[in-house]
């Protein structure tokens, strides 16, 4: 299973803290609450009620009185209900008689014991005091009071409590999002700044003063920034120098082996034949070392200038001794690109070699545009690029499948990359895709930039 | 050829014997002076590194003395050195290593250059500037301009199809002769162009930039 993210870990985690804390809160005043309105319920039951019997003692003081009538006198109000137990005999004020079986046993005994007592107790409409004040020995006056008042009280102190406990959940889910966000947004800085330096931008760095807690990861991360870019710079530089000093060498070599090439017809068969492998490999030697230093001046900026790049690509075939038929420009295009122009005329030799090499020549080379980009295709009609070499054919010396056996004289492998590095300069990038029809097409999207 | 690196000369040399050329090597920008003005050659090959006096002076003083054509053989390709050697006086700029086939092809196109221009033979006037293409003479407000050969031809290629632009790929092919080549030399040599035949160089009238396209000269 996926582990959720920081995100929704710190929103989970806040949430289920004010939960239990809210919950608890709850529970606890809830207790106390219902425990002192009780109390209070039950003292005033039973002050009322002693007030009562005093009343009910003071009617019963004549002789033979009329019990009935005592009790009816009681201003009792509907939720109370007075019964009198005398001489083992019960009286009620009317019919709801029933009430006598409602008074627990244990609390007769303790009253008919003289000792004055309260319970509480469940009656048909909930919950209830009952009240037993011994009048004499053999007269004991009773009081169901009814507490569904209060009972309503408290279940809707309940639901208050339970809503104010769901909200304050809610409440710390919604200050854990944002904690969790606030808390993750300089990773935004962190991530962006990493985007920037994979898109080659290495001058990408974090503020370690912005955010002081994360100091300490800006000051890695920009460490490690310029320990890489250091790394890379040296590894160009010694590409760039290593190349340089290649020149020299080969010079001597190129013009030597020439001077070689030219006398073979008085050489031996095996000389001239070593003759021509020199001159041949001093050749490529030299095309090696132009693509290394070309590729280790990438990190040069482009130098854009406006420049008419149907003209600039029909002068390219011209060079590579291709027609200039191939190059279309789709309707409405704006021609009038901001390029460097050396470099492009490079990627655009170098696609076509491409094509030439492994798929039987470009067959053409369309210039449009949609939205904010300028495109520029090359197609041919070889057998494509595999998706599996997608992913590799930018990168340096790779070689089409078809040139690994290496007979022929057709590069190290370097040109797709030099093409990748200078439109990579251009902001824009090149990939490569099927033709509709068959083929491969090369395609290079640049961001349009204003003149 | 001024070459400080003794097996480049020696083979360079060689090579450009077996082409049919007679060649003088030296091994610094001193003695390629002196044996210049002792005895001029057709053409001067130029390195830029080089002991005491380097490349760049060099070009400077011999183009101060004439207009022999001259071109760097160098193993640096920086745009900052490119361009100076080409502001210096230099007609053509090949980067070590370079073929003897390609070298050869850029000496023969410069010595054609020197010819005079067949296709007009009138006398063309742009607003002040005489151009006789036979003579091989250009005249600004009735005084006489000295350019190089490769200035000549990349002005009466531009006079040629006077208000017409070309682009710089087309100029490469026609006054330098290359197939694929540096635009640079192009640029360079239109700004030396104006700074003789412009009033003001900063604000060119006569030969002008067209954005994105090229160049053409005003009619």
């Amino acid at each position: 299973m996926k582990r959720p993210g920081l995100r929704a870990r710190v929103t989970a985690g806040f949430a289920i803290g004010a939960l239990v804390v809210s919950a608890a809160v709850a529970l606890l005043s809830y207790q106390l609450t219902e425990r002192f309105l009780l109390q209070e319920r039950e003292r005033s039951a039973v002050r009322a009620t002693y007030l009562e019997a005093g009343i009910v003692r003071a009617g019963l003081s004549t002789d033979h009185p009329d019990i009935a009538a005592v009790l009816r006198a009681l201003d009792t109000g509907g939720k109370r209900r007075a019964v009198l137990f005398r001489d083992g005999r019960w009286y009620g004020r009317n019919a709801d008689f029933g009430t006598k079986s409602t008074i627990p046993l244990d609390l007769q005994d303790m009253v008919n014991g003289g000792q004055p007592g309260a319970q509480r107790i469940r009656i048909d409409t909930g919950p209830a005091i009952v009240v037993g004040v011994p009048l004499d020995a053999s007269t004991v006056f009773y009081v169901v009071d009814s507490m569904q008042e209060l009972n309503r009280s408290l279940q809707v102190l309940a639901i208050i409590i339970t809503l104010v406990a769901a909200a304050t959940t809610a409440g710390g889910a919604a200050l854990g999002w944002y904690a969790a966000r606030y808390v993750v947004r300089p990773m935004s800085y962190v991530v962006s700044a990493a985007d920037n330096i994979s898109a080659g931008d290495f001058t990408a760095r974090l503020d370690p003063g912005t955010e002081p807690d994360l100091a300490r990861l800006a000051t890695s991360f920009n460490k490690m920034v310029d320990q890489l870019s250091a790394r890379m710079q040296r590894d160009r530089r010694f590409a760039a120098d290593v190349s340089h000093e290649l020149r020299s060498p080969l010079q001597t070599l190129s013009a030597a082996a020439s001077v070689l090439l030219r006398q073979k017809d008085h050489m031996s068969g095996r000389a001239a034949a070593a003759a021509v492998l020199v001159s041949e490999e001093a050749e490529r030697f030299q095309d090696l070392v132009t693509d290394l230093l070309e590729l280790s001046r990438s990190d040069q900026p482009a130098e854009p200038e406006p420049t008419d790049i149907a003209e600039l690509a029909r002068g390219v075939c011209r060079t590579q001794k291709i027609s200039e038929g191939i190059v279309t420009v789709r309707p409405g295009t704006d021609v009038i690109w901001m390029i460097d122009r050396r470099r492009f005329q490079q990627i655009l030799a170098n696609l076509i070699e491409n094509a030439r090499h492994h798929g039987g020549g470009a067959t053409a080379i369309d210039i449009g545009q949609r939205d904010e980009s300028w495109l520029l295709d090359v197609d041919d009609e070889g057998p494509g690029v595999s998706p599996l070499d997608r992913a590799i054919i930018f990168d340096r010396f790779v070689r089409g499948r078809t040139a690994s056996a290496r007979g022929d004289n057709d590069g190290a492998g370097l040109g797709l990359a030099i093409v990748h590095q200078h439109v990579t300069a251009h902001a824009g990038t090149v990939t490569v895709t099927d033709r509709p029809g068959g083929g491969a097409r090369f395609r290079i999207a640049l961001p349009r930039t204003s003149q | 050829m001024i070459e400080d690196d003794d097996r480049i000369r020696m083979s360079l040399g060689l090579a450009l014997e077996d082409e049919g050329y007679t060649v003088r090597a030296v091994a610094t920008a001193e003695e390629g002076m002196a044996s210049q003005r002792q005895e001029p050659a057709d053409t001067v090959l130029v390195d830029l590194m080089l002991p005491g006096i380097d490349g760049f002076e060099c070009i400077r003083q011999l183009r101060r003395d004439g207009d022999v054509p001259i071109i760097v053989v160098s193993a640096r390709d920086d745009t900052h050195d490119v361009v100076a050697a080409l502001e210096a006086g230099a007609d053509d700029y090949v980067i070590k290593p370079v073929a003897v086939k390609e070298l050869s092809a850029r000496l023969r196109a410069l010595r054609r250059r020197a010819r005079p221009v067949a296709v007009a033979p009138q006398i063309m006037v742009f607003n002040g500037l005489e151009i006789r293409p036979q003579a091989g003479e250009v005249l600004l407000h009735g005084n006489q301009l000295s350019l190089t050969r490769t200035e000549f031809r990349l002005l009466c290629e531009l006079a040629e199809h006077a208000g017409l632009v070309l682009s710089r790929q087309q100029l490469l092919e026609r006054v330098w002769e290359y197939d694929y080549g540096d635009e640079r030399l192009v640029d360079v040599h239109i700004g030396r162009l104006r700074q003789k035949i412009e009033d003001n160089s900063a604000t060119p009238q006569r030969l002008l930039t067209v954005r994105g396209l090229g160049y053409k000269l005003q009619r």
